[in-house]
């Protein structure tokens, strides 16, 4: 406590130069918490997505491991018949073919993703619990469902009508209820009429809901069996999947953070430093008075240490704040919370904060600690 | 607790040149205040460093009691130094960061007292040394004459048998000089103070005065016993 005070008040006797290594950590810590929050935002949204999907399998052109929604229409009608009868040889719940198009504009008002559905499908046997808050749930032959955020931020209403091509516009049929899921960007349209704007047969995945009873993961293997080319994939793999993904992700941005991270611990090291050739004497006078050599290792690991873990603690702070207002834009927009600062990733950028001072601390404080007594009093 | 040198030798490389600072010195500091004199380059200050453990002798050795000082790692001697020995240095030596009352506390902080025990302590000895007005001043806001006493407190503040004062009056103006002389005569009475200075006035006042010439003890004399 007592070398707290003293660290303290050696902090404070030099103002300005440790307001401005505050900054430098603070400034570094926040952009990485920033960064690694997108990470953390993605995998909680993700998570809580796919656990909302009705379908437990999902079924894509091998080596198209992942999500559906980027993927190429590879899936052939043969494919897709053969997937068909397998499942009713194995009495699955209901086989669903799916195409996706997504339908980019400059800005998220003008941006569209579009999923197929054979006629008749419910949307909401892919997303339990859909409901229609305006006209129809099941697109007809020419017609549109519009989740609710994307006819909100498109201005969107029953009659509207959503150009596909040139020559293909589909009228709004029908608004759903927000539910605060992947379903309220999405727009359900008829397959046919997708797959004649993309002009192709193919889909993008096929979706498996599962009788009750059934096992996921014996289905999935059974599929595959059955059919060759084709990989079933269960809600749990495209977690790990995502998980996978989601960490390598991670590690790139936390690698960008790092050269922050870099020049905020070089300017711990400096302070530090600084403040250990100006302090010799203080410290000679330290070890005249009985101090061991620990002690002033103790004395200037501390200070910076605790430069960085107040830089850190405020960094964590900032980096929260902007991971705030970002998802406030991200919500209104696309309605998800796209960045998350977790307790873990708080944890994890104090850590570092820690680390950083630690290892910025040490070669000051073991160059203090191993000044001879009579140079440090000038008594040589 | 007898501090004794014997055949004390430091030499120093300089360049090519080997330069002796001290040469075999030998001599039991008595209990009362022992001065050392001499001319710049006498030794004096290599003498202080090697009694209080600050550098190692390239000869001899330096024994409190029977503790071979100069056979203790850097650490052992600085616990001696902790338990046993006070210093004034010529420039005061205060920490800058800290009142008046924290430096005269710190080395009660070292030897692991409470902080209430060790305020109360501080607080004491700086009313002997007539600074309880400035308890919690910081050593800029205190004068050169003030500081010194903040310093001879912060001395004593373990009840050291043993004392050193390097030039303690050497940056102070004639009023303050007495009052710290005073002081540190009074205070240092019951110990062993060994009083480096330039200042022979000052040197007259102690029990005995070590002449060093060249780096070897060449006189020693007892003004008041001569007075």
């Amino acid at each position: 406590m007592e070398l707290f005070l003293l660290v303290l008040r050696n902090l404070l006797a030099r103002p300005v130069r440790s307001l401005l290594t505050l900054l430098g950590v603070l400034v570094a810590t926040a952009s990485m918490v920033l960064f690694l929050s997108f990470g953390e935002g993605l995998r909680r949204a993700l998570f809580q997505e796919l656990s909302r999907v009705g379908p437990a399998i999902q079924v894509v052109p091998e080596g198209a491991e992942g999500f559906v929604f980027g993927g190429l229409p590879e899936i052939s009608p043969e494919t897709l018949k053969a997937l068909e009868e397998a499942g009713r040889a194995l009495g699955v719940r209901a086989v669903v073919p799916t195409l996706f198009l997504t339908r980019g504009g400059f800005d998220p008002s003008t941006s569209f993703l579009f999923q197929g559905l054979p006629e008749g499908t419910p949307p909401d046997l892919l997303y339990p619990g859909l409901k229609a808050r305006e006209g129809r749930l099941i697109p007809s032959e020419g017609g549109a469902v519009v989740g609710a955020k994307v006819a909100k931020r498109s201005g969107l209403a029953l009659g509207s009508l959503l150009r596909l091509s040139p020559r293909l516009a589909l009228e709004v049929e029908g608004v759903l209820e927000e539910t605060g899921g992947l379903a309220d960007n999405l727009i359900f349209v008829p397959l046919r009429v997708l797959q004649e704007a993309l002009g192709t047969e193919n889909v993008t995945a096929v979706l498996v809901a599962l009788s009750p009873g059934q096992k996921a993961e014996a289905v999935a293997r059974a599929l595959e069996e059955a059919v060759p080319g084709v990989k079933a994939q269960t809600t749990s793999e495209v977690m790990r999947f995502a998980e996978r993904a989601l960490r390598i992700s991670d590690l790139v941005r936390f690698g960008i953070s790092l050269v922050a991270l870099v020049v905020g611990g070089l300017l711990v090291a400096n302070t530090v430093m600084m403040s250990v050739y100006e302090r010799v004497r203080e410290f000679g006078v330290m070890r005249a008075l009985g101090a061991r050599r620990g002690f002033i290792f103790r004395l200037v690991l501390l200070e910076a240490l605790l430069l960085a873990l107040l830089g850190g603690a405020l960094g964590l702070g900032l980096g929260g704040a902007a991971s705030y207002a970002i998802n406030l834009y991200t919500l209104d927009q696309v309605g998800l919370a796209l960045s998350a600062v977790t307790p873990r990733l708080g944890l994890f950028a104090l850590g570092v904060a820690l680390g950083l001072g630690l290892l910025a601390g040490l070669l000051p404080a073991y160059h203090a600690s191993r000044i001879p007594v009579v140079e440090a009093l000038g008594r040589v | 607790m007898t501090l004794r040198a014997e055949n004390l030798t430091k030499r120093y490389r300089q360049g090519e040149k080997e330069v002796v600072a001290l040469s075999g010195f030998t001599y039991a500091f008595p209990p009362g205040a022992t001065a050392v004199v001499g001319p710049s380059g006498s030794g004096k200050t290599t003498l202080l460093n090697l009694l209080a453990g600050f550098d190692l002798p390239t000869e001899g050795g330096v024994y409190l009691g029977d503790t071979p000082l100069h056979a203790l790692s850097e650490d052992e001697r600085a616990g001696v130094r902790l338990r046993h020995m006070g210093f004034v240095f010529q420039q005061w030596n205060l920490i800058p960061t800290l009142t008046a009352l924290e430096n005269v506390a710190f080395p009660l902080l070292l030897a692991g007292w409470p902080r209430r025990a060790r305020l109360k302590r501080a607080a004491e000895l700086l009313e002997k040394v007539g600074l309880e007005a400035r308890l919690h001043h910081l050593p800029s806001r205190l004068s050169g004459g003030e500081q010194q006493r903040v310093a001879l407190a912060r001395a004593l503040a373990l009840d050291p048998p043993i004392l050193f004062a390097d030039e303690p009056t050497g940056n102070l103006d004639l009023e303050a000089r007495e009052q710290v002389a005073n002081l540190l005569f009074a205070l240092g009475e019951a110990r062993t103070l060994v009083l480096v200075t330039h200042d022979l006035e000052l040197a007259q006042r102690a029990g005995r005065i070590l002449h060093l010439k060249g780096g070897r003890l060449v006189r020693e004399e007892a003004p008041q016993a001569k007075g």
